[in-house]
């Protein structure tokens, strides 16, 4: 537990890691929004969902390996105030819920033909689950351990 | 000229509110964060495939094509909210230098578009060819440079925050090297802290 953090030797560490995992999460939650709005046919709509899918899984998964990398060496910076974070404990909720659920429900669904119906609330499940991570972030910044919001 | 307006901007009804509500800002924020989740990844397929390296099967015209709308509405939601922070706390935006270099990359990209229009805009021609020309690749690839280098300026934006009551004391004479010096300060004593909140001090 003596061991140097590296991250704390630059103050820039902090910051640049966290401009990656914007990115990571851009590209690992945008290349699933892309399959979920075609799922709901709001975009996308001339080709289907499963195609999608496989033009970009590796994308996915590669920022999903980014995202999480840096995730986890931002939350080494400081371990205890992370974990008595509520926003950052809601955030890991929605993270492991969405990848359990993108990686098996998800997939699933579109592998087989299901109804019209349960492939929209499927989307709109994943959708959520991930809006979930997002904010869930934001608000890591925003709130103290077991204090609520404030400024 | 630009001072007065930004002033008068955040004191506003509106912004005043918005800058008053304790959930406001950050929901605002999560939901500009949110248009990048969702619609971020529209720019990167477009682009990988311009490059070459993703959605290889689909024809370019039909990869550009069926983002260019969606791509809009993530364009109009990432805007709007970002326009409502910035409303919100315009003064001080107007001093923060992540905010001014953000600004002159939107200028970029602007420009982007423009010297780039035919690509996006009509880019059957470019079917013809069994990989994208050189100046399509071009356009791509600073596409992705500025949109990345975006990202990270309003992420840098929340680690300045000016001091304005001192600024006001002193902008009499516009004294740029005192701004340039608090921002430098604030940058220098505000990171470590700023980890978890950027207001602890």
């Amino acid at each position: 537990m003596f061991i140097a953090n590296p991250l704390d030797s630059s103050e820039l560490v902090f910051p640049v890691l966290e401009c990656f995992h914007i990115v990571g999460f851009a590209i690992s939650i945008g290349t699933i929004a892309i399959v979920d709005f075609s799922l709901l046919g709001l975009a996308v709509t001339r080709e289907s969902p499963a195609q999608l899918a496989r033009d970009t899984w590796l994308w996915t998964l590669g920022g999903l390996v980014l995202m999480l990398f840096s995730g986890l060496l931002l939350f080494s910076s400081d371990p205890d105030e992370y974990l008595l974070n509520r926003a950052f404990l809601i955030k890991m909720i929605f993270f492991v819920a969405a990848v359990i659920f993108h990686y098996t429900i998800h997939r699933h669904a579109l592998e087989t033909e299901g109804t019209t119906g349960s492939r929209k609330a499927i989307a709109c499940v994943s959708l959520i689950l991930w809006a979930g991570v997002i904010f869930g972030g934001i608000f890591i910044g925003f709130v103290y351990p077991g204090l609520g919001t404030r400024f | 000229m630009m001072l007065s307006f930004v002033q008068w901007l955040q004191s506003t009804s509106f912004f005043t509110a918005l800058r008053g509500s304790a959930y406001a800002y950050p929901v605002v924020l999560s939901l500009h964060m949110l248009g990048i989740a969702f619609f971020g990844g529209m720019i990167l397929m477009t682009d990988m495939r311009l490059l070459g390296l993703a959605m290889r099967k689909k024809s370019i015209s039909e990869v550009i094509n069926q983002f260019r709308v969606p791509k809009r509405w993530g364009l109009l939601l990432t805007a709007t909210c970002g326009l409502l922070m910035f409303g919100s706390k315009a003064e001080e935006y107007y001093y923060n230098a992540f905010f001014r270099t953000k600004l002159i990359l939107f200028g970029l990209l602007i420009l982007h578009a423009l010297v780039f229009r035919s690509i996006y805009a009509d880019p059957t021609s470019l079917d013809h060819f069994p990989t994208a020309p050189t100046h399509a690749k071009l356009a791509a690839a600073l596409s992705l440079v500025l949109w990345i280098a975006v990202a990270c300026c309003g992420r840098g934006i929340g680690y300045i925050e000016p001091p304005l009551d001192k600024i006001r004391a002193e902008i009499h004479g516009t004294n740029y090297a005192l701004v340039a010096r608090s921002a430098i300060t604030i940058l220098e004593k505000g990171l470590p802290r700023c980890c978890f909140c950027k207001l602890t001090p």
